[in-house]
């Protein structure tokens, strides 16, 4: 079992996304979205996230997403910079 | 944000200019900072932020690069620092009317005060919203099935002594339900679990009364960050006020409610001057009620006296440090006589000994 440590990626700027991870209580994953454009691609941002945390393996953490307005090239860069730092020993 | 250059700023020039950034958009330098940023646009310093301990204090932008997203930049550098640290919980002080701009970056708004007498305001606000809500329901948790107008008492314990057993005693004898919310930041010469055992143990025979740790939101580094320096200049005073008005609001707001409390029980104060600042403000305060908030009744008990000395943690360390610790024996109760006398307790002593600390 890898153990997650803290992490952040991204920023608070406009069109970017500030993602950071930590360890959750527990083997679930936490996912906590936060946007300007909740409206609209909320539930977008959250299935990527989704994906994207799935595709890494992670377990027990809690990722925080505060995105501002970021495309989603973007969302998946920072989710991937930050959980690979999470990870990473 | 693009054609910034973010760095660390050092030198006693960099300091001086970012001073003058600072004053000239109405704020003070904080002071006792781990981490201070600097964004430079060609050889300019244009904007800055600070760490203090876990809250980002001092951001301030260039007027002239105002609206372009520079606050997000230094907000955004500075939390990434306090992750590197390992923090989780950070704060934000700013001015009151810029509250509204952190909030949008993904800041919860706490409490906002302001002193009549200096104008001085100021905002404290949390990076993420689950802190204070998570920390309501742990104490409401604490809470359930007690009564309706409890009391508290907020005491840091350096150590327990007869003078504080007097005021629990007073105020047990006064509320169907006494909590007493013991100051849990670890900057005390007495260690905070040290502490709060000695008060669990000293008022065990108290059977009304609830010992609670202070946890981030009562008298904490976050809330009352000079509560914990000293105080030199006049300008310290001021933001002793500034603060305890703070701890105030969020005392009112939050932690009364929580444990639905209707009175607050104090000692008088005739020692520390940050304390007494607090005390006066509290009884100005409290009794009034906020926005939102009930009113707190405040009752202060006069410190409880041996031959005509009160007896405090202060005199406790005083006589600790003049090195005859059987003169300690008369002033505390019997459980902190048997840990001061206990091995545990020599590096503590030890410390005593060689500090200077007011606290």
């Amino acid at each position: 079992m890898t153990s997650v440590k803290n992490s952040v990626a991204g920023s608070l700027e406009s069109s970017d996304v500030l993602v950071t991870v930590g360890p959750a209580e527990g083997e679930e994953n936490k996912l906590d979205v936060e946007s300007i454009v909740f409206k609209q691609f909320g539930a977008r941002i959250r299935s990527v996230a989704e994906e994207v945390v799935a595709a890494s393996g992670v377990k027990g953490a809690a990722v925080r997403i505060q995105d501002r307005g970021a495309l989603e090239c973007t969302l998946r860069a920072r989710l991937e910079t930050a959980l690979e730092r999470a990870i990473k020993a | 944000m693009f054609g910034l250059e973010e760095r660390a700023l050092v030198s006693p020039r960099e300091m001086v200019e970012r001073a003058r950034l600072l004053g000239s958009r109405g704020l003070a330098v904080p002071g006792n900072e781990s981490v201070i940023l600097g964004f430079f646009e060609e050889e300019r310093l244009v904007a800055t932020g600070s760490l203090v301990g876990n809250i980002l204090q001092g951001i301030a932008v260039d007027r002239e690069l105002e609206g372009e997203g520079v606050a997000a930049t230094v907000t955004s550098a500075l939390l990434k620092k306090a992750m590197e640290t390992g923090r989780r919980q950070l704060f934000l002080y700013s001015k009151p009317d810029e509250a509204k701009r952190f909030e949008a970056l993904g800041f919860t708004l706490l409490a906002t005060a302001t002193v009549e007498r200096t104008g001085l305001g100021a905002s404290l606000l949390e990076w993420g919203a689950e802190g204070i809500d998570m920390w309501r329901t742990a104490m409401a948790a604490k809470a359930e099935g007690g009564p309706e107008g409890a009391g508290v008492a907020v005491v840091n314990c350096n150590p327990f002594t007869l003078g504080h057993y007097r005021l629990l005693e007073y105020a047990a004898a006064h509320v169907p339900k006494l909590y007493v919310l013991v100051v849990e930041e670890d900057r005390s010469l007495f260690p905070f679990e040290v502490r709060f055992r000695l008060v669990e143990e000293g008022a065990s025979g108290l059977k009304n009364v609830v010992v609670l740790r202070g946890g981030p939101y009562v008298i904490s580094s976050a809330t009352f960050p000079t509560y914990f320096t000293r105080i030199e200049s006049g300008e310290e005073e001021r933001m002793t006020e500034l603060y305890a008005a703070l701890d105030i609001e969020l005392f009112g707001r939050y932690v009364a409610p929580t444990l639905r409390v209707t009175d607050r029980f104090v000692g008088t104060e005739p020692y520390c001057p940050v304390t007494s600042i607090y005390n006066r403000m509290m009884k100005e305060r409290l009794p009034k009620g906020g926005e939102g908030w009930s009113p707190v009744r405040v009752r202060e008990m006069p410190r409880f006296e041996m031959e005509g000395l009160p007896v405090s943690a202060s005199r406790v360390r005083a006589l600790i440090r003049e090195g005859g610790l059987e003169n300690v024996r008369p002033l505390v109760p019997e459980s902190t006589w048997k840990w001061l006398v206990s091995e545990e307790a020599r590096p503590v002593i030890e410390k005593i000994r060689n500090s200077e600390s007011r606290h």
